[in-house]
């Protein structure tokens, strides 16, 4: 091997350093901001003492000019909607996914469908579904109408994370089950399924973070009569009065939320890793983790 | 039979044959992939297995999706009440749209805007794609550095613009702050904040990583055995990357540019709030007309802001023979 610097390795590793400042910088500038005494202001100055008042008065309904109770209620709704939508996105993106295992007659339609799913901006998907549930004589709400358009924003996600899934699993590992003669549903629950729920688990936590943090489609399928979601109520509180530290309070604890998915999804992954018994091994390769795998500890042991 | 030639009955029979033949290799293919793959046997079954999968998703997105937007086209043509519509055909909603300066104003500058955020996301986003899948040379590193791009596209668009716009830009924000204590500018720059041009900053910091991610795993397919021929062979670093680099990347750069182009065309709550009611686009124009009940007038509006959509994804995949690379 030849040892020489490459400068062009170093150069785009300061750009992609000043990337990730540009991704950041506007949210940590919010989270500090956050951490002000009562007379924070907007923007900097940090008006101190540092504290955590702007973060209690999200929580306690006490302090004067809190908003505890809407955030509550708020935060509430979000997480459920949140949860059911990611578990009906997790079921129809594998159940999709199955079917697009083998080829089928107009395969090739079916998924421009699902792909348009993804290409639909949101407020079209709101516009369409208030028009069509009025006609259909029905008011919209957040768990007969919203749930299904946040639903729809998140099946493509989980279908083509399925996909790359199914396209490293090797499929003779099910047909070696049936030639020990597991029957086909036997055949699927114990083996299939274990192979691939970290796929599935990643489609519900998409379905999840997608909805906790989906404002346009959201807003236009609500009632009056619903509770908002965190979005509608942090939109809310930008445009009905002057903003304060307790905002940036808000969006930094959802966004919180937000990376702890993310992280919950990392951690599912590691534990298939950790474990490094020979079975689980032989799923790694199947998963096409395996070469990965090697590759990086090759990479290491003679870096 | 034609009158102006006579083929004789042994040749015809072979067309017909030729025909027949070919209609059997023409339906031989699908069944041998199937085959192939080892999954399918004993169709009608398999098929009924099939339709099973595919059944709820495809209910679901019919519901909840395909129904909406067949309605969105339906209503466009129906007239307005005081009420909402009834089902009395026109074409004057469209009519009407044509002639509504102000849809087109809107329509022009959020064209422009996506261009900008298309273009920029590509110029910006492909140096870290290229860095993330060529340059970082343990799949550990290259994991970890594309989740740390990507982390924060699971986070909450609204919040995201909340705070790009009032810690950061604006009169106050730290931008202001830190150009005036650098001595760049002396009074604090107005266009910063609450202006078109905050505007398509913060959609180009929004949207990369729709851009980032398909060029990343298209480069990740470059075969550095083949950068390494090319550089043997004496090629210069301009030559590799034009006829090496940019072929591949190439499909990942058109996905990219579709979703952005895409979702920046139909932004409308970013827009909101980093312009602060000052920026308009079709989306908020969209919105306020249904806001209205003006339902007829918002559903034209919005089915010609689909056409000119597809309009813009078909000129972009022009760019890329995207499904036979796919």
């Amino acid at each position: 091997m030849r040892r020489r610097v490459d400068w062009a390795k170093w150069g785009l590793g300061v750009y992609f350093v000043i990337f990730l400042i540009f991704l950041y910088a506007p949210m940590a500038l919010m989270g500090v901001l956050s951490f002000q005494g009562v007379f924070g202001g907007v923007t900097f100055p940090f008006r101190g003492p540092v504290s955590l008042d702007w973060w209690r008065s999200l929580f306690d309904a006490s302090i004067p000019g809190s908003h505890a109770e809407d955030i509550r209620a708020s935060g509430k709704q979000s997480l459920w909607l949140g949860l059911v939508a990611g578990t009906v996105v997790a079921v129809l993106a594998f159940t999709l996914s199955m079917a697009f295992r083998r080829r089928f007659r107009g395969d090739g339609i079916a998924f421009y469908v699902i792909m348009l799913a993804l290409m639909t901006p949101g407020f079209l998907l709101g516009l369409g579904n208030q028009l069509f549930w009025r006609f259909l004589g029905e008011t919209t709400s957040i768990w007969k109408t919203a749930l299904g358009a946040n639903v729809i924003w998140g099946i493509p996600f989980g279908f083509l994370v399925m996909l790359a899934v199914w396209n490293r699993y090797d499929d003779h590992i099910e047909e070696a089950a049936r030639d020990l003669g597991a029957n086909q549903v036997r055949t699927f629950r114990e083996v299939t399924l274990p192979l691939v729920w970290p796929g599935v688990f990643g489609c519900f936590l998409f379905g999840f973070t997608l909805t906790w943090n989906d404002y346009d489609r959201t807003v236009l399928l609500t009632s009056g009569f619903d509770t908002a979601t965190l979005p509608v109520q942090i939109f809310g509180l930008t445009f009905s009065q002057a903003i304060r530290p307790d905002l940036y309070a808000l969006g930094a604890a959802t966004t919180l939320v937000s990376l702890l998915a993310i992280a919950l999804m990392l951690v599912a992954v590691t534990i298939r890793l950790r474990f490094r018994g020979a079975p689980v091994q032989r799923t790694e390769e199947e998963l096409g983790l395996g070469e990965g795998l090697q590759l990086a500890e090759t990479e290491a042991s003679s870096g | 039979m034609s009158s102006s030639s006579d083929p004789d009955p042994g040749l015809r029979f072979d067309v017909a044959e030729i025909e027949q033949a070919d209609e059997i290799v023409e339906q031989r293919p699908p069944q041998e992939t199937a085959l192939g793959e080892g999954k399918a046997v004993g169709g009608k079954r398999r098929n009924l297995v099939t339709a099973v999968w595919a059944l709820p998703g495809f209910v679901w997105l019919g519901f909840y999706m395909l129904a909406p937007l067949v309605f969105i086209v339906l209503v466009s043509f129906w007239t307005r009440t005081d009420f909402g519509y009834e089902k009395v055909w026109t074409t004057s909603n469209y009519t009407e749209l044509f002639h509504d300066s102000t849809y087109w104003k809107n329509m022009r500058t959020s064209f422009v805007t996506s261009l900008i955020a298309v273009s920029a996301c590509l110029v910006f986003g492909f140096p870290i794609a290229y860095f993330l899948a060529l340059k970082v040379r343990t799949l550990r590193w290259q994991i970890a550095l594309f989740i740390v791009a990507l982390a924060p596209f699971w986070t909450s668009f609204l919040t995201r613009s909340i705070a790009w716009t009032y810690p950061l830009m604006g009169r106050q924000g730290a931008l202001n702050q830190t150009l005036q204590k650098l001595g760049i500018v002396d009074e604090p720059v107005a266009a910063l904040g609450f202006s078109p041009l905050s505007v398509r900053l913060a959609l180009v910091q929004l949207y990369i990583l729709f851009m980032i991610t398909p060029l990343f795993f298209t480069l990740a397919q470059v075969d550095q055995a083949a950068l390494e021929a090319a550089r043997d062979l004496g090629g210069n670093w301009w030559r590799t990357f034009k006829e090496v680099i940019v072929p591949q990347a190439a499909p990942g750069a058109v996905i990219g540019s579709i979703f952005i182009f895409v979702l920046t065309m139909g932004d409308y709550g970013t827009v909101q709030v980093i312009g602060g009611g000052n920026v308009t686009s079709v989306g908020t124009v969209v919105n306020s007309k249904v806001g209205a009940i003006q339902y007829p007038q918002g559903a034209a509006s919005a089915v010609l802001l689909v056409l000119v959509l597809m309009a813009g994804v078909f000129v972009i995949t022009r760019f890329s023979k995207l499904r036979e690379e796919l």
